[in-house]
This record gives C-alpha cells, structure tokens and sequence, in this order.
C-alpha cells in the first residue's frame, strides 16, 4: 500500500471537519464530495450557496449532504470577530469585520474557534497569503515563530524522510532552522509514529570544514537541542553521514543516535532543500508529498495553484493526521 | 479627495494598525523595515485602507506596496 493510501485510511478513522475557502472552485468541489462519499474527512465549503451550487451542477458533482457555510450569513459571526479582535489588538471592530469576511481569514477563525480541525487552501489564493491569514487566525505554537513546510519522501524501497524546508524559508538563520527541525520532527511523530531522528545537513561533518555557513548550522542544533529536548537533534552533516551508517562510522566517532540513521533531514537553506527534494523524485524515484506547511497552532494546509482533485485528497489526509 | 487629506488618513490608518507614531511616518517610510511591521500585518493593512476610504482593491497588487508614499498612489488609482 503506497504511504499516502495509508494516511487516507487512517484519516477516516479521525474523520474530521476540514474548511475549503475557495468554495467555488471546481477540483475543492470535487475534491469535496469525494472526501464526503468516501468518508475520508467532512468537508465545510465556503461561499455563497447558489453559486457552489451552480459550478456543482455544472460539473456534476453530489454535494447534498456537504455544508455550506457563507460568512455574512452566519448567526456566530460577531463572535468570530470578537475573537480576532482578543488575537489582533490594534485592530477596529470595522476592520476587523471587514478581515473575517475574507475567505481566508473566516476559515482561520473557525479553525481558531474549534468549529472546524483545519483549513485547506491554496488552489485560488498564494501560499503567502495562506500562510498570512493562517498567522492572524490559529497563530503559531508555542515555541515557534514563523510558518515553514516539509515534504515527505517516500522512496521505491519503502523508506520514508522527512525533508525540510523546501519551499517557504529562503534563508532561515540558525533561531529559524532550530525551529524547522523542531516542527518537522513534531510532523514526523504525527504521521509516522515512529521517533524522529533529526538532522542538520551541511557540506561538513562535524567541523571537518569550517565556515560561517556551517557554523549556522553548528549553532542551529546547539538552539534546538537546548530549545526542544523531547527530540533527537545532530549535526551538522553531510547527507551520506545522516543516512547512511557504514559512513556514519567512519566520520561520526562520537556516539549518536541520528548518524547513518536520520529519518528527518533539515537543509540549510532553501537553494539545498528544494534542490535535493527534486532530485530524490526524480533521480531515485520517490514519490513526493508536500510541501506540507507547519508551524501554526492548528493545522492549515497550503496547495499549489495548479493541484489536481487527487492532490487536494491526499493533502486533506495529511493535514487531518497533523490535528 | 485633496492629496493632503489622502495622505493624512492613511498615515492615521498605519499609526493605528501598526501602532507607531504618526510622527515616524515619512512617505518614503518603508512598512516592514522602517515601520516594524510583520508580514502578516499586510493584510490588516490593506482592509484597513478599505475601510477608511470605502473602496476595494485588488488584493495582490495592494499586498505588493512596500512604501507609505506608494500606498497613497494605490488608493488614489481607486478614489478617481
């Protein structure tokens, strides 16, 4: 059974609420009503009834039974605005009200409120502006500052790495990647139930080379390791040396519980995680999920603007298993 | 809408959302490194604007104005 099967199935057992902003798009319409028929998870659409409807009609999608929710028309809403105001306090009543009747912001404020486990967007808005909304609505957890994503890699053998971040920070300082290792290792628990093993990559092994850009890293996994101690965090490594335990051996003389056996793989910067995401696809042939953001109190979930129905589903599952 | 008016609302407008004072705020300010503002405040920001003048702007267009004095030109495009 391919990874992704398995969080579907195990999504169901959860089946939770998840708000769709972008209610009037065809593929969150369908993606909709199949999350509905195969009980995977209960999707909320958000927007105005009649014009769900038409597009649905259109395109001949059964959304009977899935709940719209349209936000001027909601009896809760002053409380949803209230709520903001507690989160946001420079903020007016009037703008505050004009913000919560975005999409966007409204989703945020249902996750926030707990009527709903997560939001999913992304297919209309940018990633910068989910992520926005999602800081002004559930916030972030406690330790952590800034949005960041991973990726789940799932290799042709079965073997499964988390890699991050590949896709929001461009140049996270050390604060920043100490923070990455910390929620991705959180993710990897989540989903894999397994312990994560976490580590720094760097062009240098353990001060085999020095430089300002491996002393980032150095001091990143000082910060985590004092920051997050539930976790297993070292480094700084080159790529062989976390994963592979024959040079883990050789160049690793102390003892450690990552070296040659890092199931989480934290890059330097984003030039190196992208890159290195897009070679395991492609070179090694491993199937890709993602990137999957992180960081926020609750999950929230960004797609890309071009993602198919089958894309949304699976990160729908994914988001689910993060609650 | 008199130049001077706009530009006197939308300096209250940054003075209340970002809470800095008016005096700080130059045309050339710049929001986040000269204002201190966060990214997510952008949003605030622009519904602010909105609110104030009772318009609507393109949202992705009005979330990529860096400076005070170029989001005075962007809500005048809509005040015409």
């Amino acid at each position: 059974m391919k990874l992704i099967e398995r969080f579907i199935e195990e999504a169901k057992k959860l089946n939770r609420k998840v708000v769709f902003p972008e209610g009037t798009d065809e593929r969150i319409i369908i993606a909709a009503s199949e999350l509905k028929k195969e009980k995977i998870a209960q999707p909320v659409l958000i927007g105005k009834r009649e014009e769900i409807e038409k597009v649905a009609e259109n395109i001949k999608a059964d959304i009977s039974e899935i709940e719209i929710i349209n936000p001027e028309e909601v009896d809760y809403f002053d409380h949803l605005v209230s709520l903001y105001m507690e989160h946001r306090k420079n903020i007016k009543k009037s703008i505050a009200e004009k913000l919560v009747k975005r999409p966007l912001i409204f989703g945020g404020m249902l996750v926030a409120s707990g009527k709903v486990s997560t939001m999913v967007a992304g297919a209309v808005n940018t990633t910068a502006n989910v992520i926005q909304s999602a800081a002004l609505t559930v916030g972030y957890l406690p330790e952590i500052s800034s949005a960041s994503s991973f990726f789940i890699m799932a290799l042709p053998d079965g073997r499964v790495f988390f890699y991050a971040d590949c896709a929001v920070n461009i140049t996270p300082d050390e604060n920043q990647l100490a923070e990455i290792a910390y929620a991705t290792a959180l993710n990897y628990k989540k989903l894999m139930k397994d312990t994560p093993k976490v580590a720094f990559l760097s062009f240098s092994t353990k001060g085999s080379a020095s430089h300002p850009l491996v002393e980032k890293v150095q001091k990143a996994v000082e910060i985590a390791r004092e920051k997050y101690k539930d976790f297993l965090f070292d480094g700084e490594f080159q790529a062989d040396t976390a994963i592979v335990e024959s040079v883990a051996k050789r160049k690793v003389k102390e003892v450690s519980e990552v070296a040659g056996k890092a199931n989480v793989l934290i890059f330097p910067d984003l030039n190196a995680g992208n890159i290195a995401y897009k070679l395991t696809q492609y070179l090694a042939g491993a199937d890709a999920y993602g990137p999957i953001l992180q960081g926020f109190a609750k999950p929230v979930s960004d797609l890309s603007r071009g993602a198919k129905v089958k894309d949304i589903i699976g990160t729908v599952a994914i988001t689910c298993l993060q609650t | 809408m008199e130049d001077k008016e706009i530009y006197e609302r939308v300096v209250k407008v940054i003075s209340e959302v970002l809470g800095v004072d008016k005096e700080k705020i130059k045309p050339e300010s710049r929001f986040v490194e000269d204002l201190g503002a966060e990214s997510v405040q952008s949003l605030e920001l622009v519904a602010a604007f909105e609110n104030e003048f009772d318009i609507e702007m393109e949202e992705e267009a009005a979330l990529e104005v860096k400076t005070v004095g170029k989001a005075v030109e962007f809500i005048k495009q809509y005040l015409k």
